[in-house]
């Protein structure tokens, strides 16, 4: 059954928004086990049993669902998302417990502090907050951002966007200058440095059409190539090879690291001054959510609390722990954390991601744009007290992501380091930024007529941050943050930090020696992949697709969906009139404009939120 | 029925799509029939009106209807309620939506303007508003800096105030937002010639000078982009350059300009192998003026022309008529 404890869902939050939007548009029924009964009974035959509701699987499912297939997709958990999840505090204590157990494959070492404000009395409830197991930013121009468009998936979401990615360096949060407008008008950059970023800009955005200058360096790093043939400089690099790219370490490859890099610029100005977006209540779990909706539309069913025990690859038929049975025509698809007992053919997950997640009751509004929530910091190699070799990725989220309430906000901290020295990274980097937002939200600084910039009325106007980076070295703050949560754990992948994921993580031990494993309870069964350490959702869809291609044969007619009323809604967005088609409309220029320009004063409302 | 695919009656859909086209054809057509017979017999009632709104809805690239319709509302003007005026832009609005490029209805838009009963500044000052949210959408739409140009005059001839520094501040600020705007560059040289002109600039000195900065900053973050060195090319040959800095300082710009351009170049060849055809082009512009200012200057126009000859076959002609003159 449906766990009280739970973050109420996106129907149950906006039931009735999109009749409300788009009187036109298809009703959207309710995804069952969401907003319905679970089903009392499982069909008797599916074509594709998926266990597990993580984002990929969902996306599977949906694009399954939508090709024709049957699909029966369940999830041994009592909430949505499995290693997408978005959950409350007590479900997140749930899942802890339940790794200690050794209940939660594919997790380990999980420590997990809750303060004593976060209580049924207390100042805050368990429901107040939504935790992300895979904190995740999404692109504006990316293939996830493609199907949530082609499935109407982005229908279910509401997303808000994020420009803000700081480097940690010297001590101090420097932020970006990306931009070919910042790079124009910035007084600080000498000539010849605007040049050289620009010229890099430039290349990269069409590295492809260019091997003669990138080829002699495939063998070599961005690095290398940053410096002898653009001629940047350590602070340059630095940003483009690890707030732009989110490159991991000083020896990221080339041409990967490229793709990377034009990645962040090519997404910038899609849809807004911002390269990236999340979504509003939490991240993975919510679009993981969003496709659930979306297979179920199609005809998918839905279980959850339902585990797989095992399945015979000889009658195909799967058995569920409550004893009922299914007949698979195709295939069985498995998330490796919800394998069944006895499987043996689950892929070995090789490497180590290391997370630490915090809620502190700071609001960090220092660290974001104006009228934004979010922001990015990466601590580049050797920027950190404990000397790191990887990146510490930090993810922040203010409470206008409905992720957690006022005057708190949460820290998504991850570390690609395998072994013991990965926590002592995230630590260092944790400290990092406890002193750099005590030393940025302290009323006392102001009172330092030194560090604050007086405007011509005489009003403190600017308190310059990275003056305080520098000048504050050694302050030690009276005041320190408070922690409301803190969760370390460490999670395990088969995709290798930078790499994008292969068609061979999905080979389970049968496929590859051709014989089943005998005593298996999952011969035959294809696994999924576990999230890797990539911040981005851009593994996601390839992922799906090459599951999706395993099962149908194909992935030509992956989310090629005709929506029956696709006529209706583009007429009603072009025209009211119905034979405006009449004559050949050659509107290639008006790109973009369908903006209503006579609303003069709503468009500034849009920056900060915006809905696709 | 959902999920039930589209595809599985794709034929079907066709025919229906071509049906359901065929009629919006026929009816179309009829239409324009009817409506210009209309005209032919100088119809100039509100039916008449009526009919020009559909058919410029379906098809607002339609300039005759324009037309016509202009001479139905200057007989019916007397007749018109007021609220006729805003219905009318905003008409006017949807179609520019969907076509921003159309010279009739961007004419026609400025017809009802100077048209509109009274033509109060509030009117003129909506639509400053609208231009400005346009070129929000497109800022490199030539038609929409042109029409913010007579916009922004008749706000001015009303008021009696010049409205220059602030336009110039909004030519920079799309100049900044996205250095390749030709049109905004194209409005700065207004600006500035007339600003000038109408004794408007306080501190002419200074002023120049941080022009030059600006324009040394735009070379050095895009040197590839034409509207850039076209900027250069002018503020080169500006008169009041020379007037303003004095002739010493005027003749220092011009060898730091030099020594920066050069630089470009330099790193083009050493990054490139090849020479910046823009550099060479603008370096010959700068020599132009430093000849005439020092007689015994030591010119390297014809090693840039040789270059260029061989660089840009296109003009070569063009190059070589210049080095028969060196």
């Amino acid at each position: 059954m449906l766990s009280p404890e739970r973050r109420p869902s996106v129907a149950e939050r906006r039931p009735s928004l999109y009749m409300y939007q788009q009187p036109n548009s298809i009703t959207v029924p309710h995804l069952a086990g969401i907003e319905d009964p679970l089903p009392e009974t499982t069909p008797e035959k599916v074509d594709v049993l998926i266990v597990g509701t993580g984002i990929v699987e969902s996306m599977l499912a949906a694009a399954l669902a939508w090709q024709g297939s049957s699909v029966l997709h369940i999830d041994s958990n009592d909430y949505y998302g499995d290693t997408s999840a978005t959950m409350t505090v007590d479900q997140v204590k749930r899942w802890v417990e339940r790794i200690h157990q050794g209940l939660v494959p594919c997790y380990s070492d999980a420590k997990l502090y809750v303060s004593n404000s976060i209580h049924p009395n207390g100042k805050y409830i368990s429901k107040d907050f939504g935790i992300d197991l895979s904190p995740k930013i999404l692109f504006s121009k990316s293939d996830l951002l493609s199907i949530l468009v082609k499935s109407r998936v982005y229908q279910y979401l509401e997303f808000q966007s994020l420009s803000t990615f700081h480097t940690y360096e010297n001590d101090s949060f420097e932020k970006l200058t990306n931009t070919k407008q910042e790079i124009f008008t910035d007084q600080n950059l000498p000539l010849m440095t605007k040049r050289n970023i620009m010229k890099f800009i430039k290349f990269v955005l069409e590295w492809e059409a260019h091997p003669e200058i990138w080829e002699p360096y495939a063998d070599r790093t961005l690095m290398e190539l940053l410096v002898e043939k653009f001629k940047l400089e350590k602070p340059q690099v630095f940003e483009l090879m690890f707030s732009i790219g989110l490159c991991y370490n000083i020896d990221a490859k080339i041409p990967g690291s490229l793709q990377r890099i034009r990645r962040y610029l090519s997404s910038y100005d899609v849809y807004g001054p911002f390269p990236v977006m999340y979504s509003k209540y939490g991240g993975a779990g919510e679009i993981s959510q969003g496709f659930c909706r979306s297979a179920a539309v199609a005809g998918a069913t839905y279980k959850l609390n339902e585990r797989l025990l095992s399945f015979d690859p000889n009658t195909k038929v799967a058995t569920f722990q409550d004893g009922s049975k299914v007949s698979v025509e195709e295939k069985v698809v498995i998330s490796p954390t919800q394998a069944s007992e006895y499987s043996k053919n689950v892929p070995a997950q090789k490497y180590e991601v290391h997370r630490l997640t915090c809620v502190v009751e700071k609001d960090c509004t220092e660290w974001f744009a104006e009228g934004e929530s979010a922001a990015v910091i990466v601590f580049p190699p050797q920027s950190l007290k404990s000397g790191n070799k990887q990146v510490v990725q930090a993810f922040i989220l203010g409470s206008n992501s409905e992720c957690c309430p006022r005057g708190t906000s949460i820290w998504y901290l991850s570390s690609t380091e395998q072994g013991p020295r990965a926590e002592m990274d995230l630590d260092a980097a944790l400290e990092a930024m406890e002193m750099s937002i005590l030393r940025e939200s302290d009323q006392d600084i102001a009172a330092d007529d030194d560090l604050v910039q007086m405007a011509a009325d005489g009003h403190a106007a600017v308190i310059n941050s990275v003056k305080l980076g520098k000048s504050f070295k050694e302050y030690i703050s009276r005041e320190k943050v408070q922690f409301l949560f803190k969760l370390y754990y460490t999670q395990y992948t088969a995709t290798p930090a930078f790499d994008v994921v292969n068609p061979t993580f999905f080979d389970t031990g049968a496929q590859i020696s051709g014989k089943l494993i005998p005593g298996a309870s999952d011969n035959g069964c294809l696994y999924t992949a576990m999230p890797s350490s990539e911040i981005s959702y851009d593994e996601v869809v390839s992922a799906a697709k090459v599951l999706y291609e395993k099962i149908v044969g194909s992935d030509d007619d992956f989310f090629d969906i005709d929506f029956e009323d696709e006529d209706e809604v583009a007429n009603n967005e072009q025209s009211k009139l119905s034979y405006e088609n009449a004559i050949e409309d050659d509107d290639d220029d008006v790109g973009g404009a369908d903006r209503d320009i006579e609303m003069q004063d709503e468009t500034s409302e849009f920056v900060g939120e915006m809905e696709l | 029925m959902h999920g039930v695919k589209r595809r599985q009656w794709t034929k079907d859909q066709l025919k229906q799509k071509k049906e359901k086209d065929r009629m919006k054809i026929d009816v179309y057509s009829s239409l324009v029939n009817s409506t210009l017979d209309r005209r032919d017999k100088n119809d100039h009632s509100l039916t008449a009106l009526e009919d020009t709104t559909k058919l410029l809805d379906m098809n607002p690239e339609f300039n005759t209807m324009w037309n016509y319709r202009r001479d139905i509302i200057a007989k019916l003007k007397t007749e018109l309620p007021l609220q006729f005026w805003d219905k009318e832009l905003k008409f006017i609005m949807v179609q520019l939506k969907k076509f921003p490029k159309v010279y009739w209805i961007w004419n026609h838009r400025i017809w009802v303007l100077n048209n509109y009963p009274g033509s109060p500044a509030s009117v003129w000052e909506r639509e400053l508003d609208i231009v400005s949210a346009l070129l929000e959408v497109d800022a490199r739409n030539f038609h929409g800096w042109h029409y913010r140009r007579m916009v922004v005059g008749k706000l001015e001839n009303i008021t009696g105030k010049s409205m220059d520094a602030g336009e110039l501040a909004y030519a920079s600020k799309k100049i900044n937002n996205n250095i390749s705007n030709f049109s905004a560059w194209h409005q700065r040289v207004q600006l500035i010639d007339r600003m000038f002109a109408n004794g408007e600039i306080e501190d002419r000195k200074e002023f120049m000078e941080k022009e030059i900065n600006y324009l040394t900053n735009a070379m050095f973050t895009d040197a590839e982009d034409q509207s850039v060195w076209f900027y250069i090319n002018w503020f080169v040959n500006y008169p009041l350059v020379q007037s303003i800095l004095g002739k010493e300082q005027y003749i220092r710009f011009l060898e730091s300009m030099t020594t920066n351009i050069l630089m470009i170049n330099d790193d083009d060849i050493e990054f490139s192998g090849s020479d910046n055809s823009w550099c060479l082009k603008i370096l010959l512009v700068i020599e132009q003026r430093q000849k005439e200012l020092s007689p015994g200057f030591e010119s390297h126009s014809v090693q840039y022309l040789e270059k260029l000859v061989v660089m840009d076959p296109l003009r070569k002609n063009r190059y070589l008529h210049l080095l028969s003159k060196q």
